[in-house]
């Protein structure tokens, strides 16, 4: 049953998270947003996933079939089972896993897979180029991300989450580990393609990158996998760093889901106040500014636990 | 158990002889990453969860785009496909098949006189692993940085555009 | 030890499921309607010259092989680290050699433009 649970509470979340992103965009920006489906707009996320089921399901002749439908069910999934090893509250989640912070690095580096995989098989030179893009990104910031989180890997002594949150019954990570999580929350952005670092998608230079070619329910699988792996990022940020369902006197899987919410919240709030980097500046930050920079914070972390 | 076993080994050599004749190089790349992570599952089942991880990562993951790049440096073309069909034709693998069944058979015979592998004794955890690397294999760690920095100085100057060579 | 994992294994068919069911319930929807200017790839309205098969720049290699290396590190890393506490002095003076070395390496890549992208 927990799977399911879990699963349905994602893809919810995702969901609910849709409207909140529009909602909150068009607050900033001063408009409405969506306000007319149900109340306060709720129900445009049910309406526009009606209308996508009713789209044509449109393989183009000059792509490869088999490759095109396969890119966005392995992003959709891959982004789905990364919430396996995450411990929602004492009890709530699918694995503890001895090796679960490394289950989600994997899995992040298959999702990496379906986009490159969609670019090539679309056989049309933005989603080419597009695709080509997100790989070299998605390695550049990979690079790091594990560095990032092997301080916290030093301080819990476990790749068990369950065991890394309880390891935080002191202090949070993010005082002794502020700069693995700022480095985190960098190489999280950019794994999942999230504005600053949406370059694959970039409208004014690759019409919409690796996705051009797609549409309808496939166009869709992208669209949503884009939110799981917020929600995942947000999740994974509270509970490496935040003390994940720790908190005093509200239940646990309540002060889960209020830390996860702020992240999402000042994600979206990136969005809507950075703008995006040139392709060759996002390379260069990321090998001559974050790897120097996760590779000091590890020795610097190990210097202090010893001593 | 044994049967997931069965099944992951049946998906690995499947996978791989599918990587193989495969026209389309992206596709033969495809297979082979199917491959590789049976192969992670196998390691899975053997009860080292650790190195699963890390062909899933390492191999998977990177290496595998390393190669996707390598073939798109290439080409991926009709051109590619034909030249592929051209190496898939008896004559040329006909030799090296010979030879590789010489080393199957050997492999074989090997196995059936020192009977099938015992069950490796337990599970291996990165517990364990981190002990090995900073104990006994301490030198060899070291030797490692030192060739991938040899790895990363080759790939520079390989990748290197010579002044006024065409782009 | 794998029945722990079962879970999994339950939450990667059920999202298979899920995909697939959407999958189908769209293609059924879904109408079909082919037209001409559908079936050439997009390109800001312009029309379609050349195969697809843009040459990707070498640099795409370099950052594959710079991503090898550095994931090879993390690979060391991760046991180093996960054992950490009861190496102690020790761990930490083994790291900082195999580190510098790789630093090296960075630093050598970075002087040669390397990471440079024009």
């Amino acid at each position: 049953m927990m799977p399911l649970a879990i699963l349905l509470g994602v893809v919810t979340f995702a969901g609910g998270l849709v409207w909140a992103e529009r909602r909150l965009l068009a607050l900033w920006q001063d408009r409405y947003g969506p306000n007319r489906v149900g109340p306060f707009g709720l129900l445009q996320v049910v309406a526009d996933a009606i209308k996508l089921l009713t789209k044509e399901d449109w393989v183009p002749p000059f792509a490869d079939r088999a490759l095109f439908v396969l890119a966005p069910a392995l992003v959709m999934v891959t982004a789905l089972l990364s919430f396996a090893v995450v411990p929602v509250a004492p009890g709530i989640g699918v694995v503890g896993s001895n090796v679960g912070l490394l289950f989600f690095l994997a899995m992040t580096s298959m999702g990496a897979w379906g986009v490159v995989l969609a670019g090539w098989a679309s056989n049309s030179k933005y989603s080419l180029l597009g695709g080509l893009r997100s790989a070299a990104q998605l390695l550049t910031y990979e690079a790091f991300m594990g560095l990032s989180l092997c301080g916290v890997v030093i301080l819990a002594g476990s790749f068990d989450l369950r065991e890394i949150v309880l390891a935080q019954r002191r202090v949070w990570f993010v005082v002794p580990q502020i700069v693995g999580c700022l480095t985190f929350l960098v190489a999280g952005l950019a794994a999942i393609h999230r504005l600053p670092f949406d370059l694959p998608e970039a409208e004014a230079e690759l019409v919409a990158g690796y996705h051009s070619e797609y549409s309808g329910m496939k166009f869709a699988m992208f669209f949503v996998a884009e939110y799981v792996g917020i929600t995942l990022i947000s999740a994974l940020s509270a509970v490496l760093f935040f003390g994940g369902w720790l908190g005093p006197v509200l239940p646990p899987i309540v002060w889960f889901f209020l830390k996860t919410s702020f992240f999402v919240g000042f994600f979206i709030l990136l969005r809507a106040a950075l703008p995006r980097p040139r392709f060759d500046q996002l390379m260069a930050f990321g090998w001559k500014v974050m790897l120097p920079v996760s590779l000091a914070n590890l020795l610097v972390t190990g210097a202090i636990v010893l001593s | 158990m044994n049967a997931l076993f069965w099944l992951a080994a049946a998906v690995a050599v499947l996978s791989t002889a599918l990587a193989i004749s495969r026209p389309s190089p992206v596709r033969g790349l495809v297979y082979f990453v199917v491959s590789l992570l049976a192969v992670a599952v196998i390691f899975f089942l053997l009860g080292a969860p650790f190195v699963a991880a890390f062909e899933v990562i390492l191999y998977a993951g990177g290496i595998m785009v390393l190669f996707l790049f390598a073939v798109m440096l290439l080409g991926t073309g009709p051109d590619a496909v034909a030249t592929e069909r051209q190496a898939l034709r008896p004559r040329t693998w006909l030799g090296p098949a010979a030879l590789g069944l010489v080393l199957l058979a050997e492999l074989v015979v090997a196995l059936v006189r020192r009977g099938a592998a015992a069950a490796p004794g337990g599970m291996v955890g990165p517990e364990r692993v981190g002990l090995a690397l900073v104990g006994p294999y301490l030198l060899a760690v070291e030797i490692a940085s030192m060739l991938l920095v040899a790895a990363l100085v080759g790939a520079v100057h390989l990748g290197r555009r010579e002044e006024g060579e065409p782009r | 030890m794998t029945a722990q994992y079962i879970p999994l294994v339950v939450l990667l068919g059920v999202a298979g499921v899920l995909v697939v069911t959407f999958f189908l319930l769209s293609s059924i929807l879904g109408k079909k309607n082919m037209t001409p200017t559908k079936a050439m790839p997009y390109e800001s309205g312009m029309e379609s010259h050349g195969a697809a098969g843009v040459r990707p720049s070498v640099k795409f290699y370099l950052t594959a092989i710079l991503f090898v290396v550095f994931d090879v590190e993390a690979v060391f890393l991760y046991p180093w680290a996960i054992e950490y506490r009861s190496l102690g002095w020790a761990g930490l003076v083994m790291m900082l050699g195999f580190l510098v070395v790789l630093a090296l390496g960075l630093l050598y890549v970075w002087k040669k433009g390397a990471l440079e992208w024009e």
